[in-house]
């Protein structure tokens, strides 16, 4: 991280120490090129880490994608250019329509239901003891710091046709039409337990940072709205909701970034199967590249991928940006 | 443009490797100069340490100054590792690839043209159904490692109790016996005559061909799908008329690894299970009482007396094009076809690929099965394409679970599966 | 405590056990024997226990070799990212300056790149820069993937601690540094402590690239290391759950302790409230 360019030669290089004091009340003149300097002395290490180590990749991802890179070519380091091959073969490809619908939907309804519960759960760690806090924290931890190879197989495992012990329960309290009750008999089914494996994943982070939010909102507020006599409902919509609204756009967003692109969670299941049914763009993906190695087409399907993901953003990016720029 | 630049020194370096490989039959070249390494890849599970041990140190012994780098991969994400370790300055010299995926990186033309050493390889030893998986366009690009079919592993005791004197020789033998087993352990609710998995689907092959289909056919240069014709048809009903008989409770959606199946038979309520003897040794290992509780015999055929064909599964060996070292994976290879190791690996419960002398493997029952039905093995359709259906979505096992579950009919399940094989294969 | 108290904390403990379950079920999974394992009964707490599985995993080898390997890149990444990701957001929160919507966009875009399509490219870069193999590689990687994130998430935790603060720090005699030392730092705690665990997470739990571009098994991750559970005949249940179960020990380690952080932080908060 040395590539801080400096054009002052007063100004100390070290973009960590900005440790001038400020003269008492003095004119600060001599300030004036540091100070606007500052900002992007402070940027210039992320912004040179992310243009070389995601801006370059990504850049070569677009370029793969004009091009036929199957095995061959790659290990040969041949360079082929097909145009636009790839992108008329997979958008030819009606299948490829179902699945970028079907990537939507599950996206949609998926980080719908994180959010909500998310918000919910912060809402509910600031009513409660400190002792049962902790112990939330820590069973949300435990499932969120839970290996992807463990969170897959215990959950294969719970939905087990035979040894499930969820199988098992449902029969115990009576339904015994889950006796051997397959749940990965069908694509939507299957997407079923895959949304409850990552909603179940993705909470405890919605949950610790909107908590942390909310812990943010200074007492007065809420002092304000309880002499009042406010309800519960009418303190949430009065403080609470357009304190916390910015940060909820905030992991509303990174959610549908995430929830988007989600892959191993999905493959791990049942490889989008059966009969491609729980197959994403993702996993579309995957199966172009890897399984069939055909990296340029998977290189086209990343980049719609992409483009699609900014389009359905786009709003929210326009408004998280202007509100942003309006809480300044 | 790094990145370029680097991969076009690569495809040079490449270019000088290879066109060295064609020239250099002058041997010996190994004993002198500077120290090399060896890397050679193995998969988890594949040869037993007392062999590879036994070859490296053999091989480090008659060649001074190299070091073999021994590195067991692991299943998972092996074609990202592949893939990616292929295109590397420094690639592994010796790699293990399943022989259903040997096709696809042969026709990339990712590994070394080894024709000119078959000879050289106990060539004319070699298994003939994995020999064919590893010809590409008239070229040899590797040779067979080890095959292992699968065949039914049965509880002894438990044929004896329930009056069963001899193993099963045909189809009709074979319902018979569960029947008979169902009838003597019907006390204990937990027992399973017969344990399989509703996906199967190697299992399922050796239905399919016993009836005289297959699961593609060769169309012109590419492959279509033959699931919807009625041998294939066939064979999927016995799979069923098999899980019905049972009352298997094995899942009708998912295959022999989830759960894995050698743990439930070592739980000691299974007559019998479809499989590797790699998988009888598992369940020994959960319940070492069954050591001497179990056979196997060969999966019957509808034919009275015959055996049914076997998919031949196993592993082959190559060399990757970009090995830097690629007359000292040669001459490891040609030490690793010695009888000497392929005894080692009879020994072990497979068949050796480079060794027609299966003596060793005939030593217990199991391998006895294992040798009569070997013959008999055949493998999936060697093209590029397959490796596809196994590392993407497979549309055989689909079809067997909606057909075992009721989902679709047999009509519907075989024409479904058949488009998509069919789409597969295509590319 | 009233009634309504204990009803949302009887709630909370029910969401709490939603959470826990599945690592209850790995837990007890990974204690029973063997044979206890594949059955018909109902087993939701375990007949026997046994540690043989713990055994089984804690003497594979190598676990303690790649914990520390883990360990190294994930600490390394994570404090990476949050040192430059807090630069960054100090001045995309704090500063006015040309440009400033073009650095926040191009870290919101950063998180859209699709992470396991990248693997090819960032081989062949991590090639040519001679860094397979070798872990700096893989702490560099996980430091870009999560840096976007982290700076802009701080981002947002900086914009929520009123301005007026530092002004008013700064009058009482505190330089700049002081001002962001004394009053937003320890405000930050909890998003910190939020960023940070995402971070470190992400990077403890990474599979793809570190299965890909380390060769040299002395170098393994963890999670490259658990996968050994998984073979080509399925997984090997209770040795998986119970390694699993260690797998995750660290990151609670982790978290208790920047936890305490967190709670200074509120407290701090709340003083000057």
């Amino acid at each position: 991280m040395t590539a801080v360019h400096t054009t002052d030669a007063a100004v100390p290089t070290n973009p960590s120490a900005p440790r001038r004091a400020a003269p008492d009340g003095a004119p600060r003149r001599r300030g004036g090129a540091f100070d606007r300097a500052l900002p992007y002395l402070l940027l210039a290490p992320a912004v040179v880490a992310i243009l070389w180590l995601i801006g370059w990749p990504v850049l070569s991802v677009v370029i793969t994608s004009f091009r036929k890179l199957n095995l061959r070519e790659l290990t040969r380091g041949e360079v082929v250019w097909t145009g636009v091959d790839n992108y008329t073969k997979i958008l030819g490809d009606p299948e490829f329509w179902t699945i970028a619908v079907r990537t939507v939907v599950f996206t949609a309804l998926v980080v719908a239901a994180s959010v909500l519960a998310g918000l919910l759960i912060a809402l509910l760690m600031r009513q409660i003891s400190p002792f049962v806090r902790i112990v939330l924290q820590v069973a949300m931890l435990l499932a969120w710091a839970m290996p992807l190879l463990a969170a897959t197989t215990v959950y294969q495992w719970i939905f087990d046709q035979q040894y499930g012990i969820l199988n098992k329960t449902l029969v115990k309290l009576g339904f015994d039409s889950f006796a051997g009750f397959s749940w990965f008999s069908t694509g939507t089914s299957t997407l079923a337990v895959i949304g409850l494996l990552i909603v179940w994943q993705a909470i405890p982070f919605l949950a610790f940072s909107l908590y942390a939010g909310a812990v943010g909102i200074p007492k007065d507020q809420y002092e304000a709205a309880g002499i009042d006599g406010a309800s519960a409902w009418q303190t949430f919509r009065a403080v609470t909701w357009p304190e916390l609204k910015p940060l909820l756009l905030m992991v509303t967003f990174l959610s549908m970034l995430w929830d988007f692109k989600v892959f191993a969670q999905i493959w791990a299941m049942k490889k989008g199967g059966p009969d491609g049914g729980s197959t994403t763009l993702a996993v579309y993906q995957y199966l172009e590249g890897i399984s069939k190695s055909h990296f340029g087409v998977a290189a086209a399907v990343s980049v719609v991928m992409v483009a699609l993901l900014a389009l359905l953003t786009f709003q929210y990016l326009r408004r998280l940006v202007r509100s942003q720029e309006g809480a300044l | 443009m790094k990145g370029w630049r680097g991969l076009a020194v690569s495809a040079a370096a490449l270019a000088v490797a290879v066109a060295g490989c064609g020239t250099s039959t002058d041997g010996g070249s190994s004993n002198s100069g500077e120290p090399k390494t060896l890397t050679v890849w193995l998969m988890d599970g594949s040869a037993p340490a007392t062999l590879t041990d036994a070859l490296n140190k053999e091989f480090q012994d008659s060649h001074a100054g190299v070091t073999v780098k021994y590195e067991v991969q692991k299943w998972n994400g092996i074609q990202e590792k592949l893939t990616t370790a292929l295109t590397s300055n420094n690639p592994p010299d010796v790699i293990e690839l399943g022989n259903t995926q040997t096709a696809k990186f042969a026709a990339e033309e990712t590994l070394l043209d080894l024709s000119a050493d078959v000879s050289d390889l106990n060539g004319d030893q070699w298994l003939s159904g994995l020999k064919d998986s590893l010809t590409w366009d008239g070229k040899q690009y590797g040779l067979p490692f080890y095959a292992a079919n699968r065949t039914v592993i049965y509880r002894t005791d438990l044929f004896e109790a329930a009056g069963i004197t001899a193993p099963p020789t045909s189809r009709d033998e074979w319902i018979a016996a569960i029947e008979k087993l169902k009838a003597a352990n019907a006390a204990d609710p937990e027992f399973q005559p017969l344990y399989l998995p509703g996906q199967s689907w190697y299992v399922l092959l050796s239905f399919i061909w016993d009836e005289g289909g297959d699961v593609a056919k060769p169309q012109g240069s590419a492959w279509a799908g033959a699931l919807d014709t009625p041998q294939a048809k066939a064979g999927l009903e016995f799979y069923k008329k098999l899980v019905d008989a049972s009352g298997t409770k094995a899942p009708k959606d998912a295959d022999e690894a989830t759960p894995q199946q050698m743990e439930v038979f070592g739980t000691g309520k299974v007559g019998m299970m479809i499989g590797l003897p790699w998988e009888l040794g598992g369940a020994i290992k959960a319940n070492p009482d069954l050591k001497a509780k179990t056979a196997a015999f060969p999966i019957p055929s509808k034919t009275a007396g015959k055996t049914a064909p076997v998919f031949l599964g196993g592993s082959n060996l190559a060399v990757p094009a970009g090995s830097k070292n690629a007359d000292l994976a040669k001459e490891y290879l040609k030490l690793l076809s010695s009888k000497k190791y392929q005894d080692m690996l009879a020994e072990g419960g497979s068949v050796p690929g480079t060794s027609q002398d299966t003596s060793k493997l005939s030593t217990n029952a199991l391998g006895k099965a294992l040798a009569e039905s070997a013959p008999n093995g055949k493998v999936t359709p060697t093209t590029p394409a397959w490796a596809a259906v196994e590392a993407g979505q497979n549309p055989l096992k689909d079809m067997l679970t909606a057909y075992l579950t009721g989902a679709k009919t047999l009509d519907a399940a075989t024409a479904d599966a058949n488009a998509a094989l069919s789409k597969t294969l295509g590319g | 405590m009233t009634a309504r108290k204990i009803a949302t904390n009887v709630a909370a403990l029910v969401v709490a056990l939603f959470f826990a379950f599945p690592t209850y079920w790995m837990v007890a999974t990974a204690l029973k024997p063997r044979k206890d394992l594949l059955s018909s009964d109902y087993d939701l707490v375990p007949f026997s226990v046994t540690g043989s599985n713990f055994a089984t995993a804690w003497s594979k080898p190598g676990f303690l070799n790649s914990l520390g390997n883990s360990l190294m890149v994930s600490l390394g990444a994570v404090l990476a990212a949050i040192v430059v990701g807090l630069l960054a957001a100090l001045a995309m929160s704090r500063m006015r300056f040309r440009g400033r919507k073009g650095f926040v966009m191009l870290m919101l875009i950063a998180q859209m790149a699709p992470f396991e399509a990248l693997l090819i490219p960032m081989f062949l870069m991590m090639r040519d820069l001679d860094l397979l193999d070798r872990l700096p590689s893989l702490a560099l990687i996980y430091f870009a993937v999560t840096l976007p994130f982290c700076a802009w998430t701080l981002r947002g935790f900086v914009n929520g601690i009123p301005l007026e603060l530092e002004e008013a720090a700064m009058v009482d005699g505190c330089g700049r540094w002081g001002a962001f030392r004394r009053v937003t730092l320890p405000l930050l705690g909890p998003g910190l402590v939020a960023t940070s665990v995402f971070a470190f997470v992400t990077a403890w739990n990474e599979f793809l690239f570190a299965l890909s571009l380390v060769n040299d098994q002395t170098k393994e991750t963890l999670p490259v290391w658990l996968s050994g559970f998984q073979t080509n005949f399925g997984t090997d249940w209770g040795g998986a759950m119970a390694a699993s179960a260690l797998f995750t020990l660290p990151v609670l380690v982790f978290f208790l302790i920047v936890q305490r952080k967190m709670v200074t932080g509120v407290t701090a908060g709340a003083v000057k409230g």
